[in-house]
């Protein structure tokens, strides 16, 4: 140490103003000096004191024969970067140089071992390239200090370095491992890589001299990070996890246990063969099983569409109404889907529907020896019989006559005659009612009243023919003396269970001759209490056991059975019954009047008003205009039940005014035809 | 009646006897043999090391203390002034300097169980008790000291190496 601060003394001062040469002499004289003086100090003092004169000379003479010329400085300091050892064997320095002042600088290196003050020179400045000391096997020296020095020389003088203490052993930097191999290999069927690497062969590991551990990394082609892998000792490694198809850059490096990291390896190149992902077949797998259920979805709904469109959107429900044409609706034309809702049988005008509807009828029956007394009343006036037994409505046709208060004033008159009946009639009341009940059941007006007015029938059906006796069965005398009502209208006013009037007219050939050449009359008017006979009584008590023989009534329902009777109905007394009163017919009974034919009992409205519906061939008219001739008050008009009830439609009580060819002009009242059964309906 | 039952009550007495006594026995034996077997477990344990796993393990102790040296070292070269370098006493004159180890690769490879190795283990590393009294000799001290120690135990660490090495023949990735 102090020898060379020496030196770089005498050097600076040489150097501040002294010549190349100068410099080179001082230099090569102090090394010489050096060579002999490292060995005799003494000497090498005085030695050096006389160059130092002699250089100081020169270098005054120089500087001053070269005064203008370009500056020169001596070269600059270098700098020892660094010294390494690739195999703890042999080691390498390079320097640095600093600057050369303008003058050719030579360098070198001088080292000094650690228990000597010799000096030693770099002994090949070559073999490891530029500013560089190689020091081989023979000059390197294992835990031993190193004292390195460089010294920089110009003509104007030469600068030394910093020295620098190495020891071999800790600048141990091996080569790169050598031999790097990198292939792919398998695993179950997972490919990864396997990389394999020598040691650098300059290190030797064999023997443990250097003891190496590597280090490596991995990235995929295209990408920036590395991924690093500590490989220890070992000289193999495993790299799983690829992506198939890519391409991998591979690098080893090593380092020693105490030392520093070797440069990397050359990268080494591999590229992964594509393989087949086992999860992939997995999912290839569910997809096509999904694809195929949905296809069989998608059948099934092909198949059922039809059901299902009718589930989601059910159709819509079209018109139902009866004649409803749609066509007719789109066209228009109001009017003709209207008419066409017209149908012809509604609402029901034709009395034809009546002979369906009605299965009630009247019976009557009357004693044979009646048969005498009775005769046809001529004066039966004109009674419109409203047989309008409808069935649609308890507001059928009322008998015109029917009016309350009419039938009121009546029945005060009757009541002092009644009660002489009463017990009369009574006791054959009873009777009767023992035969009604014997009968059967095909009088349906029967069955469905009698449960109701049991007592009522009794009550009513002497007062049916209470009256008679009064009146009825009288010959034609006391019709002539009867006052007709003027209203001859059966008015089902007598049927409802109150007071029930309800009889039946039952022509028929086993009743023929009960009834016999029965033209008997019932009279309704009770203005006559003088006609009140005893005979009349006996008229009235009709033998209605005799009813009990009859035959099934079922036989009776046909119209055109032998004879034809004809009932006239005469009037409703107070009682609200209706007197009958046979019509006498000479040379046979008109059968069908053309215009009117009040044969059929419509039926009984609320009003307990039998209605007696007139039949009429030709198309019904409203009011029924009657050509009354005979009946001498009696210029009633027919009037329609609707009198009463004006809800009722218009019976079928109009008549046209022909000819009649009988001389007797039947009024046109209503009569009765016994021919036709008709049941009364009940409400 | 009281007749059966002491026979009974000594029949079972002497059941008792007979097992205690057979269960002292096998306690007997078991423990002889449980005494044989452990001094035979302990006679093939001791030798069931291998040397090669000893070098292992004492290499890698080697290592670790080498390593902490260095560390050591590098940090008080931090604290260090640099005006202490110069001071500081140069290497050869460590204490251990005196010993003779191997300068080359070939002179260390040639030392197998040289006595300079047993000399270094040995010796008590103290490196004297002159550290100084102020604190930059101390420091100065310490650091040369560590320097010294750091050396030393690169040798050692080498040495054990070299030998571990030698050991794994049939483990070559040892070395």
């Amino acid at each position: 140490m102090l020898w060379f601060s020496s030196l770089t003394g005498q050097s600076t001062l040489v150097g501040a103003g002294g010549g190349v040469t100068a410099a080179k002499v001082r230099r090569g004289e102090t090394e010489n000096s050096c060579h002999n003086c490292c060995r005799q100090p003494r000497l090498c003092g005085a030695m050096m004191r006389k160059g130092v004169e002699a250089v100081l000379l020169l270098s005054l003479l120089f500087f001053t024969s070269h005064a203008k010329a370009t500056r020169y400085s001596p070269p600059g300091k270098p700098a020892l970067t660094r010294c390494r050892s690739p195999e703890k064997e042999t080691f390498t320095c390079w320097w640095e140089p600093g600057s050369d002042g303008g003058l050719p600088t030579t360098y070198a290196l001088y080292y000094r071992k650690e228990n000597s003050e010799t000096v030693y020179e770099c002994p090949d400045y070559h073999t490891a390239g530029e500013n560089s000391c190689f020091f081989n096997k023979n000059d390197t020296s294992i835990w031993v200090n190193y004292n390195i020095t460089v010294v920089a020389t110009n003509a104007l003088g030469s600068t030394f370095s910093d020295p620098v203490d190495i020891d071999v052993v800790y600048i141990v930097k091996p080569n790169p491992p050598e031999k790097v191999t990198v292939s792919v290999m398998e695993d179950k069927g997972w490919p990864f890589l396997r990389v394999s690497w020598e040691p650098p062969h300059k290190a030797d590991t064999r023997s443990g001299w250097i003891t190496l551990i590597y280090e490596l990394r991995v990235k995929l082609e295209g990408e920036d990070e590395w991924e690093m892998h500590l490989a220890g000792q070992q000289k193999m490694f495993n790299i799983f996890s690829l992506r198939s198809g890519g391409t991998y850059h591979v690098q080893v490096r090593c380092k020693p246990d105490h030392g520093f990291w070797s440069e990397w390896s050359s990268t080494s190149y591999i590229k992964v063969p594509d393989y087949f992902h086992r999860e992939k077949s997995v999912w290839i797998l569910i997809t096509v099983f999904s694809a195929f259920i949905f296809l069989i979805l998608t059948w099934l709904l092909h198949m059922n569409s039809h059901s299902l469109k009718h589930c989601i959107l059910p159709p819509v429900p079209g018109p139902k109404i009866k004649g409803f044409d749609k066509q007719l609706l789109k066209n228009g034309k109001s009017e003709d889907v209207f008419s066409a809702l017209v149908v012809s049988d509604f609402p029901p005008t034709t009395s034809s529907n009546y002979e369906d509807l009605l299965v009630e009828y009247l019976e009557v029956y009357i004693p044979e020896e009646q048969e005498l007394t009775l005769e046809e009343s001529k004066d039966l006036h004109d009674s419109c019989l409203k047989s309008e037994g409808s069935t649609s409505d308890n507001d059928s046709g009322r008998g015109s006559c029917d009016s309350h208060t009419l039938l009121m004033d009546k029945r005060e008159a009757k009541e002092g005659e009644r009660q002489t009946d009463q017990e009369e009639s009574q006791t054959e009341a009873q009777r009767q009612q023992k035969d009604w009940d014997e009968e059967e059941l095909t009088y349906t007006h029967e069955d469905m009243v009698s449960p109701d007015m049991s007592s009522g029938r009794v009550k009513t059906w002497p007062s049916v023919f209470s009256p008679l006796p009064q009146y009825t069965l009288s010959p034609l005398v006391q019709r002539s003396s009867l006052e007709m009502a003027k209203q001859h209208c059966l008015s089902d006013s007598l049927f409802p269970p109150s007071s029930t009037s309800s009889y039946l007219i039952q022509p028929g050939n086993s009743t023929k001759e009960a009834l016999g050449p029965s033209h008997w009359d019932f009279s309704l008017s009770n203005k006559q209490p003088q006609l009140l006979h005893p005979e009349s009584q006996a008229h009235s008590n009709i033998n209605i056991s005799s009813i009990g023989h009859k035959q099934t009534p079922v036989s009776l329902l046909t119209p055109a059975l032998g004879r034809t009777e004809y009932v006239e109905v005469q009037r409703v007394n107070e009682e609200d019954m209706v007197l009958l009163q046979p019509i006498v017919c000479g040379e046979g009974c008109p059968q069908m009047r053309q215009a009117e034919d009040y044969s059929k009992v419509r039926g009984v409205d609320s009003d307990n008003m039998l209605l007696l519906q007139r039949e009429v061939a030709k198309e019904e008219v409203d009011m029924c205009p009657y050509d009354d001739q005979e009946a001498d008050g009696s210029t009633e008009g027919c009037y329609t039940s609707s009198d009463i009830n004006t809800n009722q439609k218009p019976p079928a009580c109009s008549y046209t005014a022909t000819p009649v060819q009988d001389n007797r002009t039947l009024p046109a009242s209503g009569y009765v035809d016994t021919a036709t059964m008709f049941t009364l309906p009940t409400y | 009646m009281e007749q059966e039952n002491e026979e009974a009550t000594r029949k079972r007495s002497d059941d008792q006897q007979i097992r205690s006594k057979r269960k002292a026995m096998a306690h007997r034996r078991t423990s002889g043999s449980k005494l044989l077997m452990t001094v035979l477990y302990m006679v093939a344990s001791c030798s069931a090391v291998p040397i090669s796993d000893l070098l292992d393990r004492a290499s890698q102790g080697s290592d670790k203390l080498h390593s902490l040296s260095t560390t050591l070292t590098q940090v008080l070269d931090s604290h260090f002034p640099p005006i202490g370098r110069v001071i500081t006493p140069r290497p050869s004159t460590c204490h251990t300097s005196s010993l003779h180890t191997p300068n080359d690769k070939a002179q260390a490879l040639q030392v197998s169980m040289g006595p300079a190795a047993q000399a270094i283990s040995a010796l008590p590393y103290r490196g004297g008790n002159d550290i100084g009294q102020d604190k930059i000799s101390k420091l100065i001290n310490f650091h040369f000291l560590m320097s010294c120690f750091r050396r030393d135990s690169h040798k050692i660490d080498s040495f054990l190496k070299v030998l571990r090495c030698r050991a794994a023949k049939m483990q070559p990735e040892m070395c």
